[in-house]
């Protein structure tokens, strides 16, 4: 398979990106690491007439300390550097094991945050050649307007399948994003829309350019749990992030966030309640997994059976919760 | 006779340094002057007539030099003679998503992709078939007009009194087994370079050279003479470096007939070459299998009869089917002592890609029924695993209830070593809760005593030219796909004439150089090859013996080869320059004690005139080097040359009934595997944590090379226990790509321990027999055996996949929706094959080709694609 044909930008500033955004903003796609998008476009799942490759825009890379304020990750931070980084391990326990389960060791070299942030949801149905495509009528959220997932409806289910977006949740992140009218600074989880064909809040022109981890989210204790066949290079079926705060006593403060089995991650309703104020528990575990399992509206996007990936939230979540309290 | 010099040593692939540099070619590394570039356009469509195909907009397309449709290629052809329904584009009738429709020829790939988009197709949509049992029942619109029903073939054998037999048994056991359809995935996709000269006095296409990734070269030119309508002898096929067949490149491949085609209309060598994709629609990996099973016993384990229903669900077209069925049926036999056995065998068409080889042909899914019913057996009777199978050992030599020979057998061995090592008699039982150790055994063919279009041909010849450099060139047809053929003809040819591996150049697999040779599958490759090796080695031996004896002074008999050198039997062994070279990987103990160390080519060339001249001075001597003993052959006879072949014996070839060509052998390889697996009772994820794995090999060649093919074998059949399956939706095929088809990952492999038991067949060249297929379907009844004794759930539905091991965990403890995770079927008695969730059509908006969609209900069957 060949890709389509594009001309190829290669900006050195954010600038220089900020002004090719605006002037063909809608017909431009961005290209991080490359590990989703390069197959995607062979597949021509994107036919841009622009492909902006901003990889050597150095400040977007790295990860800074921000005393007082936080951490400060640029977008384009291979996430091996998450991986390798002991003051990630250390402070952001939750990231560093998202982050050690993306794909395999050498997509991770390529693979950067911002892209597993912005990566585009997953279906069986959609993640295939344009000849596959034609055989099965195409599908909502691309060339067709049918779901076979859901069919009868008009809404694309296509599953966000990122491993960090969950614990990014969990971290209570930020992200900042640049246009062509500036920068302006979105919580995380204000970012994702809950559709699975326009999952982003972000405008054709504007770049995810960093990410933001409050300081008070430093060392929290965090489990992250990823359902897949593969000991490696799988996308998750499932994966439950856990963050809590614990000094000695009960849970000060927690966020639990599923992904993979919606078309966006989501903080999981009600976990603070069943957490904060307790043991993290085998008791306590469990009502954090049935509480995910509620939230969780796996369908025929991926393999295995939505029932079993359900099934598979409410154990992940008991286990990520008893994982992080060991942590 | 064990003291080799080079059999038995563990020496590096002859072509590894090519391999590891990137400087050896595949196919799809060659090119061409003038090469252009061939794209296939694919069937949307699961079963439609092909109204009508429009190229002209594609062929006005800047860049396009032809589009080649089914009309410029009609002549039928298939692997098998009895299944010739195929051929290189569709003609009148697509008959599974993927099928071959048109082919683009371009100077680039993204114009030939482009103008694809440009082909009209119209189809009318017929009814299609997707699940086997459901297309047995067709009564109209048959896949082939010729198979009534949508059945390809079926059998039914009856061996012995199979009815008597479960009259007189303690104990019968009757099971479903469900085995998923799994492909080969190996990491070279298919690709073939076609390039025809132009005839000198017509200035038309003339001979065809076509460079192709494949097992049978030899096939390949005769399906290309069937369809080409031109002369075998016209033809040269040249097999490249291949990346891995396990049976998918055994046959002749679609795109493989398709370049040739292109390129004779575009008069330009044409190059295809699959996406991955394509590869899964190509296929002819191991169909989903139907397995009825019955099994009767007496109280002391002994079997009394097998009943077998298999139902195969072939894909659209024959491949290799007729084999496939016939091979689930004969290979009941050849493993343990059956006195009784009833088969009934139907290979089914589909509206699905063709099912053909993969690795343990034929036998794999039913080896998992009969070994994991086996062990239920032991269970109820409470007899150990291994004592059961060690109850119903044969007694070789022997010839089967279903007439198959049987004369080294290793299996008792590879039971006692796999007991051993894995600590079998005090561990089982006594294992943590969840995990737990399974044993199974599985055996398989070393070739197909009759080949595939019958003849009273040999099955292989070599030759051997030895000129006066003392360089040796084998020229052998057997295609090495990366188990180390090439190898293996050098080491039988270096052991022979006692010469070192460096002087050896072995010229293989390309019809115009090298003698016939049926190809590589069915395992054949060292038994059947092998011995034409040494008996052509052999051959020219005879001949520079009969020369050295007449410089030395001695008959032939007397006379030693080793080490390079010629010497007298009784005379010291000669410590001469020629001794030097083997090259093997770790250093070797040559048997006059001295360690050498690895070491390359041999040294230099001795030209003649100064040997002719050092000759005139001597008289008879005791030892001449290897080269002086050539050149006295050559100015005694001329060319030194060899040649030998292999025919396999009579009394090998089976019996007279109708399919019983299928399943004989020269010789079995035997294997018997412990698997030590845990399950995760909470998610049904199954871990293996070790496999033991004894092969009967019948003399290991190059130890290192068994091993990696036993290793090989154990992962494979991993990944069809656990997790491998090609995943349908209406003849739509989910996962068709490396991301989605879950072959194993390293980060999930076990470790492998490898015993080689080495039952030294009589007719094996030095005893061996075959390694790479034998031990893979011993894998997954070991895993299922284990996973019984880790958990206590009995899988009859292949892969084990954690949400079928978790539904038969439920099953078992009756809990409350117990099987909703696997939408109520339940894996520990499977009924039917699931297909993926979701749906292809709905009220029309959709592939508009369903003729259940509700929208369409009211008529108009007739739709135009696009």
């Amino acid at each position: 398979m060949s890709l389509p044909t594009f001309k190829l930008l290669l900006p050195r500033t954010l600038q220089d990106a900020v002004s090719h955004l605006a002037r063909y903003g809608g017909n431009i796609q961005v290209l991080a690491g490359g590990t989703d998008l390069i197959p995607s476009m062979k597949q021509k799942l994107f036919t841009p007439a622009y492909v902006m490759d901003i990889r050597g825009i150095d400040e977007l890379r790295g990860i800074h300390v921000v005393p007082g304020t936080g951490v400060e990750i640029g977008a384009l931070t291979p996430l091996s550097t998450i991986e390798d980084s002991e003051f990630m391990r250390r402070n952001y326990r939750v990231l560093y094991e998202a982050a050690i389960t993306v794909a395999s060791p050498i997509l991770r070299n390529m693979g950067t945050l911002g892209g597993n942030i912005c990566l585009d949801t997953r279906c069986v149905w959609y993640n295939q050649s344009l000849q596959w495509r034609k055989s099965c009528g195409f599908c909502i959220k691309k060339d067709g307007d049918l779901c076979h997932v859901a069919p009868g409806g008009t809404r694309c289910w296509a599953a966000f399948s990122g491993d960090t977006p969950p614990a990014l949740l969990c971290l209570n992140a930020d992200l900042e994003i640049i246009g062509p009218r500036g920068v302006r600074r979105v919580p995380l989880s204000q970012f994702y829309t809950s559709l699975g064909d326009a999952h982003l809040k972000l405008d054709p022109n504007e770049m995810l350019t960093r990410i933001l981890l409050p300081e008070s989210s430093a060392g929290w204790k965090g489990s992250y749990q990823k359902l897949r066949i593969r000991g490696s290079i799988d996308y998750p079926l499932a994966g439950v992030a856990v963050a809590f705060r614990k000094n000695g006593g009960p849970v000060e403060a927690a966020r639990v966030a599923i992904t993979a089995v919606n078309p966006s991650p989501v903080l999981v309703p009600g976990a603070e309640h069943a957490l904060i104020g307790k043991q993290p528990d085998e008791h306590v575990a469990t009502v954090v997994g049935e509480l995910a399992a509620k939230a969780a509206k796996p369908l025929t996007t991926s393999g295995l059976t939505p029932e079993y990936r359900r099934e598979m939230v409410k154990v992940f979540a008991k286990r990520a919760v008893l994982a992080a309290a060991r942590s | 006779m064990t003291d080799f010099s080079i059999i038995g040593k563990s020496v590096a692939l002859i072509d590894s340094a090519g391999k590891t540099t990137g400087q050896g070619k595949y196919a799809d590394d060659l090119s061409l002057p003038g090469m252009l570039i061939g794209k296939i356009l694919h069937s949307p469509y699961p079963h439609a007539l092909i109204k009508k195909i429009d190229s002209s907009r594609a062929e006005a397309l800047e860049g396009v030099i032809a589009v080649v449709t089914g009309p410029d290629a009609p002549n039928k052809y298939g692997i098998l003679p009895v299944g010739h329904d195929e051929t290189a584009l569709a003609v009148e009738k697509v008959r599974y998503v993927g099928d071959n429709v048109a082919c683009v020829v371009a100077i680039s790939e993204s114009i030939a992709e482009q103008a694809l988009d440009l082909i009209q197709v119209d189809y009318e949509l017929l009814p299609a078939w997707f699940d086997p049992e459901d297309s047995m029942k067709a009564e109209k619109d048959w896949i082939h007009p010729q198979r009534p029903n949508n059945i390809e073939k079926d059998y039914h054998h009856v061996f012995g009194d199979p009815e008597k037999g479960f009259a007189e048994s303690d104990l019968v056991l009757e099971n479903r087994y469900l085995a998923g359809e799994v492909t080969h995935a190996a990491m070279e996709p298919h690709s073939t370079l076609a390039a025809f000269e132009p005839d000198p006095q017509t200035g038309k296409p003339g001979r065809l050279t076509v460079w192709s990734s494949t097992q049978v070269p030899y096939y390949l030119q005769h399906k290309l003479s069937i369809v080409l309508e031109m002369p075998m002898s016209q033809i040269r096929v040249i097999k490249p470096l291949v990346g891995g067949g396990f049976g998918g490149k055994s046959e002749v491949i679609p795109l493989e007939i398709i370049a040739a085609v292109a390129a004779r209309k575009a008069k330009a060598p044409v190059k295809i070459t699959y996406t991955r994709e394509e590869v899964f629609w190509a296929h002819r990996g191991r169909p989903r299998t139907i397995i009825d099973l019955k099994t009767g016993v007496k109280k002391d384990g002994r079997i009394t009869s097998v009943a077998a229903r298999v139902v195969q669900d072939g894909g659209a077209y024959c491949s290799y089917g007729v084999v496939t069925i016939l091979y689930s049926g004969a290979l009941l036999g050849a493993l343990y002592d059956i006195p009784n056995i009833r088969y009934d065998g139907y290979r089914v068409l589909t509206n699905k890609p063709a099912c053909g080889a993969m690795r343990g042909h034929g036998t794999v899914n039913v080896r998992f029924a009969f070994e994991s019913q086996l062990d239920e057996i032991a269970n109820r009777l409470g007899i150990d695993s291994a004592v059961i199978r060690r109850r119903n050992l044969l007694k070789p030599p022997c010839i089967t209830v279903n007439n198959l020979r049987v004369q080294s057998y290793g299996l008792p061995e590879c039971i006692e070593k796999v007991i051993e090592r894995s600590g079998w008699m005090k561990r089982k039982g006594r294992m943590l809760p969840g995990r737990g150790l399974g044993l199974a055994c599985s055996h398989y063919v070393s070739g197909a005593a009759n080949s595939i279009i019958r003849s009273d041909m040999p099955h292989s010849t070599v030759n051997i030219k030895i000129d006066r450099d003392g360089g040796v060139v084998v020229y052998t047809g057997a295609s090495d796909i990366g188990q180390g053929s090439d190898t293996m003809v050098a080491q039988i040819v270096a052991e022979v004439l006692g010469i070192s591996l460096g002087r050896i150049k072995i010229i293989a697999a390309d019809t115009d150089l090298t003698p016939i040779d049926i190809g590589s599958y069915s395992s054949r490759v060292t038994f059947m090859n092998g011995n034409a090796s040494l008996r052509a080695a052999e051959n020219v031996k005879t001949k520079i013996l009969a020369a050295a004896a007449q410089k030395m002074n001695c008959s032939p008999e007397d006379i030693v080869m080793r080490h390079d050198m010629l010497w007298k039997r009784g005379t010291p062994e000669p410590h001469g320059k020629g001794a030097e070279a083997v090259q093997i990987l770790e250093k070797v103990d040559t048997p006059r004690g001295n360690v050498q160390e690895v070491s390359g080519r041999v040294e230099g060339q001795i030209l003649r005139g100064s040997l002719q001249q050092k000759r005139k001075e001597e008289g008879p001597k005791d030892r001449m080097s290897f080269e002086e003993a050539v050149v006295s052959a050559i100015d005694f006879s001329g060319a030194l040359t060899g040649t030998g072949s292999y025919a396999p014996p009579k009394d090998a070839r089976g019996g007279a009934f109708k399919g019983a060509g299928v399943g004989p052998s020269p010789a079995y390889s035997y294997s018997a595997q412990v698997a030590e697996v845990s399950v995760d009772e909470d998610t049904g994820e199954v871990t293996v944590h070790k496999v033991w794995a004894a092969h009967d090999c019948g003399r290991a060649l190059n130890p290192v090379s068994v091993e990696g093919q036993v290793i090989g074998s154990v992962w494979m059949g991993m990944g069809q226990a656990l997790q491998e399956e090609m995943v349908w939706k209406d003849g739509l095929l989910m996962n068709p790509g490396l991301l989605e088809y879950k072959s194993p990952s390293s980060a999930e492999s076990p470790e492998v321990e490898t015993i080689i038991v080495e039952s030294v067949d009589p007719e094996g060249p030095f005893g061996a027999k075959e390694a790479s297929e034998g031990s893979l379907a011993a894998t997954i009844p070991a895993i299922a055996n284990a996973i019984h004794d880790a958990v206590g759930v009995r899988l009859r539905e292949a892969p084990f996949t954690p949400e079928r091991v978790l539904a038969a965990i439920r099953a078992r403890k009756q809990a409350a929706k117990a099987l909703e995770i696997t939408r109520g079927a339940d894996p520990s008695a499977p009924k039917v094959f699931r297909e993926h969730g979701g749906s292809l059509w709905y009220k029309g908006k959709g592939p508009e080709r369903h003729p259940d969609d509700p929208a369409r209900k009211n008529g108009d069957k007739a739709l135009a694609g696009d």
